[in-house]
Protein backbone atom coordinates (compact mmCIF):
# COMPACT_ATOMS: atom_id res chain seq x y z
CA UNK A 1 0.00 0.00 0.00
CA UNK A 2 1.67 3.06 -0.94
CA UNK A 3 0.68 6.92 -1.73
CA UNK A 4 2.80 9.51 -2.88
CA UNK A 5 1.96 12.64 -4.30
CA UNK A 6 4.72 14.72 -6.23
CA UNK A 7 4.99 18.33 -7.12
CA UNK A 8 1.55 18.73 -6.24
CA UNK A 9 -0.14 21.71 -6.79
CA UNK A 10 -4.09 23.20 -6.14
CA UNK A 11 -5.24 26.84 -7.02
CA UNK A 12 -8.81 27.15 -6.53
CA UNK A 13 -10.93 28.93 -9.59
CA UNK A 14 -10.81 32.47 -9.47
CA UNK A 15 -8.24 32.90 -7.23
CA UNK A 16 -4.51 33.81 -7.29
CA UNK A 17 -2.88 32.63 -4.23
CA UNK A 18 -1.82 28.59 -4.67
CA UNK A 19 -3.67 26.50 -1.79
CA UNK A 20 -0.97 23.60 -2.43
CA UNK A 21 2.68 24.46 -3.81
CA UNK A 22 5.13 22.28 -4.86
CA UNK A 23 4.05 18.87 -2.32
CA UNK A 24 5.94 15.72 -2.40
CA UNK A 25 5.30 13.45 0.27
CA UNK A 26 5.13 9.58 0.46
CA UNK A 27 2.83 7.22 2.75
CA UNK A 28 3.66 3.52 3.02
CA UNK A 29 1.70 0.86 4.55
CA UNK A 30 -1.94 0.68 6.09
CA UNK A 31 -2.63 1.81 9.12
CA UNK A 32 -3.17 5.86 10.17
CA UNK A 33 -1.38 8.65 8.79
CA UNK A 34 -2.01 12.23 9.36
CA UNK A 35 -2.68 15.47 7.84
CA UNK A 36 -1.82 18.41 10.60
CA UNK A 37 -1.77 22.06 10.06
CA UNK A 38 -3.23 25.40 10.63
CA UNK A 39 -6.67 26.02 9.02
CA UNK A 40 -6.71 27.24 5.54
CA UNK A 41 -3.19 25.02 4.24
CA UNK A 42 -4.65 23.05 2.04
CA UNK A 43 -5.19 19.70 4.16
CA UNK A 44 -9.35 19.32 2.97
CA UNK A 45 -8.37 20.44 -0.24
CA UNK A 46 -5.22 17.80 -0.71
CA UNK A 47 -7.41 14.74 0.99
CA UNK A 48 -10.08 16.11 -1.90
CA UNK A 49 -7.96 15.53 -4.51
CA UNK A 50 -6.42 11.90 -3.45
CA UNK A 51 -10.32 11.26 -3.02
CA UNK A 52 -10.31 12.26 -6.67
CA UNK A 53 -13.39 15.15 -5.59
CA UNK A 54 -11.38 18.28 -7.29
CA UNK A 55 -9.37 18.23 -9.97
CA UNK A 56 -5.14 18.33 -10.00
CA UNK A 57 -4.07 20.82 -11.50
CA UNK A 58 -0.62 20.29 -11.55
CA UNK A 59 1.48 17.24 -10.49
CA UNK A 60 0.62 14.05 -9.99
CA UNK A 61 -0.80 11.72 -7.34
CA UNK A 62 0.02 7.98 -7.42
CA UNK A 63 -1.98 5.74 -5.13
CA UNK A 64 -0.32 1.85 -5.54
CA UNK A 65 -2.26 -0.95 -3.76
CA UNK A 66 -5.04 1.91 -3.30
CA UNK A 67 -8.30 1.12 -4.94
CA UNK A 68 -11.37 2.42 -3.31
CA UNK A 69 -10.85 5.80 -1.13
CA UNK A 70 -13.75 7.31 0.79
CA UNK A 71 -13.68 11.43 2.18
CA UNK A 72 -15.67 11.93 5.30
CA UNK A 73 -15.98 15.10 7.09
CA UNK A 74 -17.30 16.40 10.16
CA UNK A 75 -20.48 18.48 8.95
CA UNK A 76 -22.31 15.60 7.22
CA UNK A 77 -25.73 14.89 7.86
CA UNK A 78 -28.12 11.48 7.75
CA UNK A 79 -31.48 12.27 6.37
CA UNK A 80 -34.28 12.86 8.87
CA UNK A 81 -36.96 11.19 7.99
CA UNK A 82 -35.69 7.92 9.95
CA UNK A 83 -34.04 6.59 12.90
CA UNK A 84 -29.84 6.75 13.06
CA UNK A 85 -30.55 2.43 13.09
CA UNK A 86 -32.57 2.54 10.10
CA UNK A 87 -30.30 4.38 7.65
CA UNK A 88 -27.07 2.11 9.33
CA UNK A 89 -29.08 -1.17 8.68
CA UNK A 90 -29.93 -0.07 5.10
CA UNK A 91 -25.87 1.37 4.30
CA UNK A 92 -24.46 -1.66 5.71
CA UNK A 93 -23.48 -4.25 2.91
CA UNK A 94 -24.40 -7.85 3.55
CA UNK A 95 -22.59 -10.25 5.42
CA UNK A 96 -21.44 -6.88 7.76
CA UNK A 97 -23.82 -7.24 10.27
CA UNK A 98 -21.76 -8.02 12.58
CA UNK A 99 -19.17 -5.20 11.94
CA UNK A 100 -22.07 -2.95 12.43
CA UNK A 101 -23.26 -4.15 15.78
CA UNK A 102 -19.49 -4.44 16.84
CA UNK A 103 -18.83 -0.44 15.48
CA UNK A 104 -22.08 0.58 17.47
CA UNK A 105 -21.08 -0.75 20.41
CA UNK A 106 -17.47 0.44 20.32
CA UNK A 107 -18.60 4.08 19.39
CA UNK A 108 -21.48 3.70 22.47
CA UNK A 109 -24.39 4.44 20.44
CA UNK A 110 -26.34 1.72 21.69
CA UNK A 111 -28.91 3.87 23.39
CA UNK A 112 -29.33 6.43 20.51
CA UNK A 113 -29.80 4.37 17.06
CA UNK A 114 -33.66 4.68 17.28
CA UNK A 115 -33.14 8.52 17.66
CA UNK A 116 -33.50 10.66 14.70
CA UNK A 117 -30.19 12.37 13.43
CA UNK A 118 -30.82 15.79 14.58
CA UNK A 119 -31.54 14.41 17.95
CA UNK A 120 -28.15 13.45 18.72
CA UNK A 121 -25.19 15.47 20.01
CA UNK A 122 -22.97 16.51 17.66
CA UNK A 123 -20.45 14.14 18.44
CA UNK A 124 -23.17 11.14 18.40
CA UNK A 125 -23.54 12.90 14.81
CA UNK A 126 -20.01 12.42 13.89
CA UNK A 127 -19.54 9.17 15.43
CA UNK A 128 -22.91 7.64 13.24
CA UNK A 129 -21.50 8.96 10.27
CA UNK A 130 -17.83 7.64 10.40
CA UNK A 131 -19.84 4.18 11.32
CA UNK A 132 -21.39 4.26 7.84
CA UNK A 133 -17.85 4.63 5.97
CA UNK A 134 -16.16 2.45 8.12
CA UNK A 135 -18.96 -0.68 6.74
CA UNK A 136 -17.90 0.26 3.47
CA UNK A 137 -15.46 -1.31 1.03
CA UNK A 138 -12.51 1.35 1.05
CA UNK A 139 -8.57 0.70 0.76
CA UNK A 140 -8.18 4.21 2.27
CA UNK A 141 -10.34 6.16 4.22
CA UNK A 142 -9.82 9.54 4.61
CA UNK A 143 -11.72 11.47 8.12
CA UNK A 144 -11.56 15.07 7.90
CA UNK A 145 -12.40 16.14 11.56
CA UNK A 146 -15.05 13.31 11.18
CA UNK A 147 -14.31 12.45 14.57
CA UNK A 148 -15.00 16.10 16.13
CA UNK A 149 -17.09 17.20 19.11
CA UNK A 150 -16.13 13.73 20.53
CA UNK A 151 -14.67 13.38 23.94
CA UNK A 152 -11.64 12.30 23.93
CA UNK A 153 -11.22 9.63 26.24
CA UNK A 154 -13.57 7.79 23.87
CA UNK A 155 -11.88 9.73 20.35
CA UNK A 156 -8.73 7.48 21.91
CA UNK A 157 -10.86 3.86 22.36
CA UNK A 158 -12.60 4.60 18.79
CA UNK A 159 -8.88 4.94 16.93
CA UNK A 160 -7.19 2.17 18.74
CA UNK A 161 -10.24 0.05 17.87
CA UNK A 162 -10.36 1.08 14.27
CA UNK A 163 -6.67 0.43 13.79
CA UNK A 164 -7.20 -3.57 15.33
CA UNK A 165 -10.69 -4.34 13.49
CA UNK A 166 -9.04 -2.69 10.24
CA UNK A 167 -4.97 -3.56 10.43
CA UNK A 168 -5.06 -3.47 6.66
CA UNK A 169 -6.78 -0.06 5.62
CA UNK A 170 -4.99 2.78 5.29
CA UNK A 171 -6.87 6.29 7.20
CA UNK A 172 -5.23 9.54 6.37
CA UNK A 173 -6.73 11.49 9.54
CA UNK A 174 -6.85 15.29 9.66
CA UNK A 175 -7.11 16.80 13.26
CA UNK A 176 -5.67 19.98 15.00
CA UNK A 177 -5.25 17.50 18.24
CA UNK A 178 -1.50 17.65 18.67
CA UNK A 179 -1.57 14.69 21.10
CA UNK A 180 -3.99 12.85 19.18
CA UNK A 181 -2.14 12.72 15.60
CA UNK A 182 1.64 12.00 17.33
CA UNK A 183 0.73 9.25 19.55
CA UNK A 184 -1.74 7.07 17.15
CA UNK A 185 -0.63 8.26 13.30
CA UNK A 186 2.97 6.27 12.28
CA UNK A 187 3.43 9.28 9.45
CA UNK A 188 2.35 12.98 10.18
CA UNK A 189 2.42 15.56 7.16
CA UNK A 190 2.88 18.67 8.60
CA UNK A 191 2.16 21.45 6.40
CA UNK A 192 3.33 24.88 6.74
CA UNK A 193 1.85 28.34 7.64
CA UNK A 194 -0.50 29.90 5.12
CA UNK A 195 1.11 32.54 2.97
CA UNK A 196 5.05 32.15 4.33
CA UNK A 197 7.51 29.49 3.08
CA UNK A 198 5.37 26.40 2.03
CA UNK A 199 7.43 23.68 3.28
CA UNK A 200 5.75 20.45 4.47
CA UNK A 201 7.50 17.93 6.54
CA UNK A 202 6.46 13.85 7.15
CA UNK A 203 7.46 13.49 10.74
CA UNK A 204 6.99 10.17 12.21
CA UNK A 205 4.48 9.82 14.73
CA UNK A 206 4.49 7.06 17.86
CA UNK A 207 1.99 5.27 16.29
CA UNK A 208 0.15 3.35 19.61
CA UNK A 209 -1.97 0.47 19.48
CA UNK A 210 -4.16 -1.38 22.29
CA UNK A 211 -2.63 -2.30 25.45
CA UNK A 212 0.40 0.64 24.47
CA UNK A 213 2.53 2.24 27.16
CA UNK A 214 3.76 5.67 27.13
CA UNK A 215 6.59 6.46 26.29
CA UNK A 216 6.81 10.00 27.51
CA UNK A 217 10.05 11.01 26.13
CA UNK A 218 9.36 10.13 22.61
CA UNK A 219 5.95 11.11 22.56
CA UNK A 220 7.53 15.05 23.41
CA UNK A 221 10.22 14.96 21.04
CA UNK A 222 7.53 14.18 18.60
CA UNK A 223 5.05 16.65 19.13
CA UNK A 224 8.27 19.20 19.46
CA UNK A 225 9.54 18.14 16.23
CA UNK A 226 6.07 18.83 14.76
CA UNK A 227 5.66 21.92 16.96
CA UNK A 228 8.82 23.44 15.05
CA UNK A 229 7.82 21.95 11.70
CA UNK A 230 5.20 25.11 11.17
CA UNK B 1 -54.91 27.69 10.97
CA UNK B 2 -58.11 27.03 9.42
CA UNK B 3 -59.88 29.29 11.58
CA UNK B 4 -57.41 31.97 11.58
CA UNK B 5 -57.35 32.08 7.46
CA UNK B 6 -61.47 32.55 7.73
CA UNK B 7 -60.96 34.93 10.42
CA UNK B 8 -58.19 37.19 8.29
CA UNK B 9 -59.93 37.06 5.20
CA UNK B 10 -62.98 38.29 7.62
CA UNK B 11 -61.28 41.29 8.66
CA UNK B 12 -60.11 42.09 5.32
CA UNK B 13 -63.28 41.98 3.82
CA UNK B 14 -65.01 43.82 6.27
CA UNK B 15 -62.34 46.68 6.22
CA UNK B 16 -62.87 46.61 2.39
CA UNK B 17 -66.70 47.37 3.14
CA UNK B 18 -66.45 49.89 5.48
CA UNK B 19 -64.06 51.83 3.26
CA UNK B 20 -66.96 51.46 0.62
CA UNK B 21 -69.55 52.67 2.81
CA UNK B 22 -67.43 56.21 3.43
CA UNK B 23 -66.69 56.74 0.00
CA UNK B 24 -70.64 56.27 -0.34
CA UNK B 25 -71.58 58.59 2.63
CA UNK B 26 -68.64 61.13 1.43
CA UNK B 27 -69.80 61.29 -1.77
CA UNK B 28 -73.68 60.92 -1.12
CA UNK B 29 -73.94 57.77 -3.36
CA UNK B 30 -76.78 55.88 -4.29
CA UNK B 31 -77.53 52.81 -3.47
CA UNK B 32 -77.13 51.40 -7.40
CA UNK B 33 -73.66 52.49 -7.46
CA UNK B 34 -72.35 51.19 -3.71
CA UNK B 35 -75.15 49.16 -2.06
CA UNK B 36 -76.39 49.52 1.58
CA UNK B 37 -76.75 46.90 4.07
CA UNK B 38 -80.17 46.06 3.63
CA UNK B 39 -79.89 45.51 -0.10
CA UNK B 40 -76.39 43.39 0.45
CA UNK B 41 -79.06 41.48 2.72
CA UNK B 42 -81.40 40.50 0.49
CA UNK B 43 -78.87 40.17 -2.15
CA UNK B 44 -77.44 37.82 0.30
CA UNK B 45 -80.65 35.71 0.26
CA UNK B 46 -81.39 35.56 -2.96
CA UNK B 47 -78.01 35.15 -5.02
CA UNK B 48 -76.11 33.48 -1.77
CA UNK B 49 -76.72 30.33 -2.30
CA UNK B 50 -76.45 30.13 -6.18
CA UNK B 51 -72.60 32.06 -5.80
CA UNK B 52 -72.25 29.43 -3.70
CA UNK B 53 -72.61 26.50 -6.06
CA UNK B 54 -70.57 28.62 -8.76
CA UNK B 55 -67.41 28.84 -6.23
CA UNK B 56 -67.39 25.09 -5.57
CA UNK B 57 -67.90 24.82 -9.22
CA UNK B 58 -65.13 27.16 -9.19
CA UNK B 59 -63.21 25.69 -7.26
CA UNK B 60 -63.27 22.14 -8.32
CA UNK B 61 -61.64 23.27 -11.77
CA UNK B 62 -59.16 25.08 -9.48
CA UNK B 63 -58.35 21.77 -7.18
CA UNK B 64 -58.06 19.72 -10.39
CA UNK B 65 -56.03 22.25 -12.20
CA UNK B 66 -53.60 22.82 -9.22
CA UNK B 67 -53.25 19.13 -8.94
CA UNK B 68 -52.74 18.92 -13.01
CA UNK B 69 -49.98 21.68 -12.41
CA UNK B 70 -48.30 20.27 -8.89
CA UNK B 71 -47.84 16.87 -11.08
CA UNK B 72 -46.05 18.75 -14.29
CA UNK B 73 -44.10 21.02 -12.19
CA UNK B 74 -42.46 18.22 -9.99
CA UNK B 75 -42.02 15.86 -13.31
CA UNK B 76 -40.46 18.59 -15.25
CA UNK B 77 -38.50 19.80 -11.88
CA UNK B 78 -37.59 16.83 -11.18
CA UNK B 79 -36.43 16.18 -14.90
CA UNK B 80 -35.07 19.76 -14.89
CA UNK B 81 -32.65 19.56 -11.71
CA UNK B 82 -29.42 18.21 -13.63
CA UNK B 83 -26.51 20.14 -14.77
CA UNK B 84 -26.93 18.73 -18.04
CA UNK B 85 -27.83 20.69 -21.33
CA UNK B 86 -31.60 18.80 -20.78
CA UNK B 87 -31.63 20.73 -17.36
CA UNK B 88 -30.20 23.66 -18.25
CA UNK B 89 -32.61 23.79 -21.22
CA UNK B 90 -35.82 23.07 -19.37
CA UNK B 91 -34.58 25.93 -16.82
CA UNK B 92 -33.79 28.39 -19.15
CA UNK B 93 -37.14 27.75 -20.87
CA UNK B 94 -39.18 27.83 -17.72
CA UNK B 95 -37.66 31.09 -16.76
CA UNK B 96 -38.62 32.62 -20.58
CA UNK B 97 -42.01 31.41 -20.47
CA UNK B 98 -43.02 32.54 -16.59
CA UNK B 99 -42.16 35.81 -17.74
CA UNK B 100 -44.99 35.87 -20.19
CA UNK B 101 -48.80 36.81 -18.51
CA UNK B 102 -50.56 33.32 -19.01
CA UNK B 103 -53.91 35.43 -18.79
CA UNK B 104 -53.44 37.16 -22.40
CA UNK B 105 -53.42 33.92 -23.71
CA UNK B 106 -56.93 32.68 -22.48
CA UNK B 107 -58.62 34.13 -25.80
CA UNK B 108 -56.80 31.78 -27.84
CA UNK B 109 -57.47 28.98 -25.51
CA UNK B 110 -60.99 29.75 -25.66
CA UNK B 111 -60.83 30.06 -29.31
CA UNK B 112 -59.22 27.19 -29.70
CA UNK B 113 -61.25 24.89 -27.34
CA UNK B 114 -64.27 26.61 -26.58
CA UNK B 115 -65.82 28.06 -23.19
CA UNK B 116 -66.37 24.87 -21.64
CA UNK B 117 -64.71 22.80 -18.91
CA UNK B 118 -61.42 22.06 -20.66
CA UNK B 119 -60.38 25.54 -21.20
CA UNK B 120 -61.29 27.06 -17.69
CA UNK B 121 -59.19 23.87 -16.64
CA UNK B 122 -56.32 24.54 -18.61
CA UNK B 123 -56.26 28.19 -17.99
CA UNK B 124 -56.29 27.47 -13.96
CA UNK B 125 -53.36 24.89 -14.24
CA UNK B 126 -51.20 27.20 -16.41
CA UNK B 127 -51.49 30.31 -14.06
CA UNK B 128 -50.19 28.87 -10.99
CA UNK B 129 -47.68 25.88 -13.11
CA UNK B 130 -45.25 28.37 -13.37
CA UNK B 131 -44.85 29.79 -9.96
CA UNK B 132 -44.93 25.97 -8.95
CA UNK B 133 -42.13 25.03 -11.43
CA UNK B 134 -39.72 27.51 -10.61
CA UNK B 135 -39.92 26.75 -6.87
CA UNK B 136 -39.28 22.84 -7.55
CA UNK B 137 -36.75 23.47 -10.15
CA UNK B 138 -34.92 25.57 -7.87
CA UNK B 139 -35.26 22.99 -4.80
CA UNK B 140 -34.62 20.09 -6.88
CA UNK B 141 -31.59 21.78 -8.69
CA UNK B 142 -29.92 22.54 -5.31
CA UNK B 143 -27.67 19.66 -3.80
CA UNK B 144 -27.58 19.06 0.17
CA UNK B 145 -24.28 18.01 0.12
CA UNK B 146 -23.86 17.39 3.62
CA UNK B 147 -26.16 14.10 3.21
CA UNK B 148 -26.08 13.33 -0.11
CA UNK B 149 -22.32 13.02 -0.16
CA UNK B 150 -21.92 9.19 1.77
CA UNK B 151 -24.30 8.38 -1.15
CA UNK B 152 -22.63 9.47 -4.14
CA UNK B 153 -19.28 8.39 -3.09
CA UNK B 154 -20.37 5.05 -2.05
CA UNK B 155 -22.44 4.73 -5.27
CA UNK B 156 -25.86 4.28 -3.81
CA UNK B 157 -27.22 7.35 -4.79
CA UNK B 158 -30.33 7.04 -6.98
CA UNK B 159 -32.65 9.60 -8.38
CA UNK B 160 -35.12 8.48 -6.34
CA UNK B 161 -33.51 8.69 -3.41
CA UNK B 162 -31.93 12.41 -4.09
CA UNK B 163 -35.30 13.90 -5.10
CA UNK B 164 -36.23 12.38 -1.83
CA UNK B 165 -33.79 14.15 0.23
CA UNK B 166 -34.40 17.65 -1.31
CA UNK B 167 -37.77 17.48 -0.87
CA UNK B 168 -37.19 16.10 3.07
CA UNK B 169 -34.81 19.44 2.95
CA UNK B 170 -37.04 21.73 1.90
CA UNK B 171 -40.18 20.26 3.15
CA UNK B 172 -41.47 23.74 4.47
CA UNK B 173 -41.19 25.64 1.09
CA UNK B 174 -42.72 22.63 -1.14
CA UNK B 175 -46.01 22.99 1.15
CA UNK B 176 -45.75 26.90 1.71
CA UNK B 177 -45.73 27.32 -2.12
CA UNK B 178 -48.35 24.32 -2.89
CA UNK B 179 -50.82 26.21 -0.64
CA UNK B 180 -49.89 29.43 -1.76
CA UNK B 181 -50.62 28.45 -5.74
CA UNK B 182 -54.28 27.79 -4.58
CA UNK B 183 -54.51 31.22 -4.83
CA UNK B 184 -53.25 31.82 -8.06
CA UNK B 185 -55.25 28.79 -9.45
CA UNK B 186 -58.67 30.44 -7.65
CA UNK B 187 -57.41 33.40 -9.58
CA UNK B 188 -56.85 31.85 -12.91
CA UNK B 189 -59.67 30.07 -12.92
CA UNK B 190 -61.86 33.34 -11.99
CA UNK B 191 -60.36 35.13 -14.85
CA UNK B 192 -60.68 32.34 -17.09
CA UNK B 193 -64.30 32.03 -16.43
CA UNK B 194 -64.63 36.21 -16.73
CA UNK B 195 -63.18 36.09 -19.93
CA UNK B 196 -64.99 33.53 -21.64
CA UNK B 197 -66.23 30.74 -20.24
CA UNK B 198 -70.43 29.25 -19.14
CA UNK B 199 -70.21 28.57 -15.55
CA UNK B 200 -68.31 29.30 -12.60
CA UNK B 201 -68.40 32.51 -9.75
CA UNK B 202 -66.22 34.35 -12.65
CA UNK B 203 -69.04 33.89 -15.34
CA UNK B 204 -71.56 35.09 -12.66
CA UNK B 205 -69.25 37.88 -11.95
CA UNK B 206 -69.71 39.09 -15.79
CA UNK B 207 -73.54 38.87 -15.56
CA UNK B 208 -73.43 41.32 -12.48
CA UNK B 209 -70.88 43.45 -14.31
CA UNK B 210 -73.02 43.73 -17.08
CA UNK B 211 -75.80 44.66 -14.81
CA UNK B 212 -73.87 47.22 -13.05
CA UNK B 213 -74.78 45.42 -9.54
CA UNK B 214 -72.16 45.64 -7.22
CA UNK B 215 -74.08 43.80 -4.76
CA UNK B 216 -74.22 40.88 -6.50
CA UNK B 217 -70.55 41.53 -6.99
CA UNK B 218 -69.65 41.72 -3.39
CA UNK B 219 -71.54 39.07 -1.92
CA UNK B 220 -69.38 36.73 -4.76
CA UNK B 221 -66.02 38.00 -3.47
CA UNK B 222 -67.52 37.24 0.06
CA UNK B 223 -68.01 33.77 -1.01
CA UNK B 224 -64.93 33.28 -3.78
CA UNK B 225 -62.98 34.61 -0.34
CA UNK B 226 -64.75 32.19 2.11
CA UNK B 227 -64.31 29.16 0.13
CA UNK B 228 -60.69 30.02 -1.02
CA UNK B 229 -59.71 30.59 3.13
CA UNK B 230 -60.93 27.21 3.71
CA UNK B 231 -59.41 25.55 0.77
CA UNK B 232 -56.01 27.31 1.98
CA UNK B 233 -56.47 26.00 5.15
CA UNK B 234 -56.76 22.91 4.37
CA UNK B 235 -53.54 22.98 2.20
CA UNK B 236 -51.74 24.08 4.73
CA UNK B 237 -53.04 21.45 7.09
CA UNK B 238 -52.44 18.72 4.84
CA UNK B 239 -48.94 20.11 4.45
CA UNK B 240 -48.37 20.25 8.64
CA UNK B 241 -49.48 16.82 8.85
CA UNK B 242 -47.33 15.57 6.17
CA UNK B 243 -44.37 17.14 8.02
CA UNK B 244 -45.30 15.95 10.92
CA UNK B 245 -45.41 12.17 9.73
CA UNK B 246 -42.35 12.82 7.92
CA UNK B 247 -40.53 13.97 10.92
CA UNK B 248 -41.64 11.00 13.49
CA UNK B 249 -39.43 7.78 13.30
CA UNK B 250 -41.28 5.21 10.98
CA UNK B 251 -39.38 2.08 11.55
CA UNK B 252 -40.38 0.44 8.58
CA UNK B 253 -39.81 2.58 5.66
CA UNK B 254 -37.46 2.42 2.93
CA UNK B 255 -34.51 4.74 1.71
Amino acid sequence: MHLECSQLSFTYPGSDNAVIENLSFSMEKPGFKALFGPSGVGKTSLAKMIASMVPVNDGQILCQGIETVLYSYNLERLPGWSSCGNHLDKVTPEGKEMLQEQLVDIFELNEVTGSRFSQLSMGQQNRANLIRYLLQDFDLLILDESLANVDEKLREKIILSIKEIFPDKMFLYISHNLMEVSKFCSQILVFGKPGGQKQNFLIHGQDYTQGYELDKESLDHCMLEIMNAF
Amino acid sequence: MLFRRIYQFMIVYVIGVIFLWMIKLSLGLSDYVIPGISLLKDTAEEFGTGYFMDVVNTLSVTVLGQFLSIIMAFTVGIAGRKSSWIGSFIKVTAYNIQAYPIVALAPIIFILLGDGFLSRLLIASMICYFPLLLSVLGIMATPVTDIEHFYIVTGRMRWQLEVKIRAFENLSKLTTVIAGSATLAMAGTIVGEFISANAGIGYSIRIALYQSDMAKILIALFMIGIIISIYQGILESMGEHIKHRWSIVNKGDEL
